[in-house]
């Protein structure tokens, strides 16, 4: 018996060392064409700044197109333009990496599913950045108006519409990925609807009285700020 | 020749009248009748010394409407009437759309080579002979290349330009100047010229830029003379729908979008000279009692409690500690240093310079920092009289010159200098 265990051991081992055998030149050959986008991007990046830099680029765009450093106020124009190179290429590189770990193995299911899926995760990659990009910056506009405007409750609504567009977000990116978009749906609609009932319900039952003494309280202040102001800023 | 571009229509009326002596334009849109019969009554009490000059009244025209030239048909080269159409439309902004008609008017001047050029606020409330007496004096006999007003304001008044714009301007450009951003000034032709030619900075929003007449004089003439006049005046300033913040972020950002852009002069400046002053200080009315700071210091506690998150990438932490120092103090203790405020706006000028967060966040959040100071600014001159309001902020302006090496540091070396 002892006998039939250890063949059975030996054989399976040689299958598996079998197997990553003839997986090893398609890793390798991924490696060596991702390291190659790799370097090609960051010259390539690397020479684009430079050039944009001689040019003014930066000065140039933030007079045309200032509202564009609003939205990436730490990097500038240039410097963004080099990073968008750099990951294009490291995109490129992962996807001919794929292509050739395909050629260099006789496995072609795992690199099909792959290549086919890439698309997918480059797609939900934009948009999660995008959605986190625009949540800080949503969220902090709100902040800051908020508190201009003397809302005590500033803090909890600049919350509310982050996660509002990071939850709206997170339920897009898992759609484009395809990963248990019934769930996603139903999920998302349950919670929304959920949330603007119980707004509804707290409002209509509840806060009645809260909401009535609010109103009166915005409606007395604008009453006031008719009358003439006895500081002038300017 | 002028970056502002004058209508043809207006170039072929300013090249049948030739030459002007004083422009006297309005910076804004006005009733057409109204203006003339006033300009008509007061050229007649300028006085003698005036008769023998060639004045123009010119004041932009609605879009659409044709100019007219008419000429006074007893006088006909001392008082010209020209309304001309300008095609830069207005952006609704408080101060942009009088910044736009300023340099219409300067642009106007330069065209009709004149000897002086007198800008008035659109609410004609410096239509009077003695201000154009003033102005015309500095500038055609004593010879100044810009004429500012002092105006006779109030304690409680003014106060964005008393506790930024003013010590800001004077830290940087080395002028004492009270009013750098006013309805009303003067300049002479060739300053005109310079005014006119330059090309507005573009702002956050994509528009034009305000116009700071004694900036651009610093730095591009700073062998002229810059003058004061005391005006009797007082402009009743609305800001339309327009909230304080979104006014503040405008003027406040222009001034240091001006700051980005000539960092090469300021840097060199070294204190501030006085500016000579002519006319007699009118009296003051009484302030009366001082307003509420309460709602100001809400505001301010309410940005402290909100806004640390945006304030900690703005500011360094012992002004961090100061500012909670001031939270926990009684409303009637409430008094924030002329160190602390100076270095709060320097610290929001490089985080504007450096886009540490969004131009628009930094500006947003400077608000309630703002009402702080004015809070603690109306507690400390309600017990002072005038003079003494004057000169404590004279202490303040003094305050913020001490800043400008802090300044100078982080504006070269941001990263290595961060107290």
């Amino acid at each position: 018996m002892w006998n039939q265990v250890e063949q059975s051991l030996h054989s399976s081992m040689g299958r598996a060392m079998e197997s990553l055998a003839r997986l090893l030149p398609g890793i390798l050959a991924f490696i060596v064409a991702l390291l190659l986008f790799l370097f090609i991007g960051w010259i390539l990046a690397w020479i684009v700044r430079r050039i944009l830099a001689a040019v003014g680029f930066d000065e140039r765009m933030s007079r045309t197109a200032p509202t564009m450093a609003d939205w990436s106020p730490r990097l500038a124009p240039s410097q963004l333009v080099g990073r968008v190179i750099f990951w294009c290429f490291f995109t490129a590189g992962v996807m001919v990496g794929v292509s050739a770990f395909e050629a260099g193995s006789t496995e072609n299911v795992v690199s099909g599913w792959i290549l086919g899926y890439v698309p997918h995760i480059v797609g939900a990659a934009v948009l999660l950045v995008i959605g986190t990009v625009l949540a800080r910056y949503v969220s902090r506009s709100v902040l800051i108006a908020a508190v201009n405007l003397n809302l005590s409750y500033a803090r909890l609504l600049s919350i509310g519409v982050r996660w509002m567009i990071l939850v709206l977000t997170g339920a897009m990116v898992l759609d484009h990925l395809d990963l248990g978009s019934n769930i996603v749906e139903l999920g998302f609609g349950i919670l929304f609807g959920g949330i603007v009932l119980a707004l509804a319900l707290a409002v209509g039952l509840g806060s009645r009285d809260l909401v009535s003494r609010s109103l009166e309280r915005e409606a007395s202040r604008v009453a006031e700020e008719q009358q003439p102001e006895r500081v002038h800023h300017f | 020749m002028a970056a502002i571009e004058l209508t043809e229509e207006t170039r072929e009326q300013a090249e049948r009248i030739g030459s002007a002596d004083i422009v006297v334009g309005i910076a804004g849109p006005v009733a057409a009748d109204e203006l003339r019969a006033r300009a008509e009554a007061v050229f007649g009490l300028l006085g003698p010394s005036f008769t023998s000059l060639h004045i123009v009244f010119a004041w932009p025209t609605p879009g659409g409407e044709t100019p007219v030239t008419s000429l006074s048909a007893d006088q006909p080269t001392a008082l010209t009437f020209f309304p001309f159409s300008f095609p830069v439309q207005a952006t609704g902004e408080l101060w942009a759309g009088v910044s736009a008609q300023q340099r219409a008017v300067l642009g106007l001047a330069a065209q009709l080579n004149a000897r002086a050029c007198i800008v008035l606020g659109p609410d004609l409330a410096a239509l009077h002979p003695h201000p154009l007496q003033l102005f015309a004096y500095a500038v055609l006999e004593r010879q100044c290349g810009l004429v500012m007003p002092l105006y006779s304001i109030g304690k409680y008044d003014g106060l964005a330009n008393n506790g930024i714009l003013s010590p800001l301007s004077r830290a940087l450009y080395g002028k004492r100047i009270r009013c750098p951003l006013a309805f009303d000034f003067a300049a002479s032709g060739a300053m005109c010229v310079r005014l006119a030619r330059l090309e507005p900075h573009q702002n956050n929003h994509g528009g034009d830029s305000l116009l700071w007449p004694v900036t651009v004089t610093a730095t591009q003439s700073p062998q002229s003379t810059v003058g004061q006049v005391h005006l009797d005046v007082r402009h009743q300033v609305t800001s339309g729908s327009m909230d304080l913040s979104a006014v503040l972020a405008q003027v406040v950002g222009s001034l240091f979008q001006e700051m980005e852009s000539c960092a090469a002069h300021w840097q060199r400046v070294r204190g501030s000279q006085p500016a000579p002053v002519w006319g007699a200080a009118p009296g003051h009315a009484p302030d009366g009692e001082p307003p509420d700071t309460r709602p100001m210091l809400e505001s301010f506690l309410l940005g402290f409690r909100n806004l640390d998150e945006v304030w900690r990438l703005v500011l360094p932490p012992n002004t961090l500690l100061e500012l909670r120092r001031l939270t926990k103090l009684a409303p009637e203790e409430f008094r924030m240093a002329d160190e602390l405020w100076a270095s709060i706006v320097c610290d929001f000028a490089l985080a504007w310079r450096l886009r540490t967060l969004s131009r628009t966040h930094v500006l947003g959040a400077l608000t309630p920092l703002y009402l702080g100071w004015v809070a603690s600014w109306i507690r400390e001159a309600s017990n002072l009289s005038h003079a003494e309001a004057e000169q404590r902020l004279e202490q303040l302006a003094r305050a913020w010159e001490e800043k400008k090496p802090y300044l100078l540091s982080r504006w070269r070396w941001p990263d290595r200098f961060n107290p």
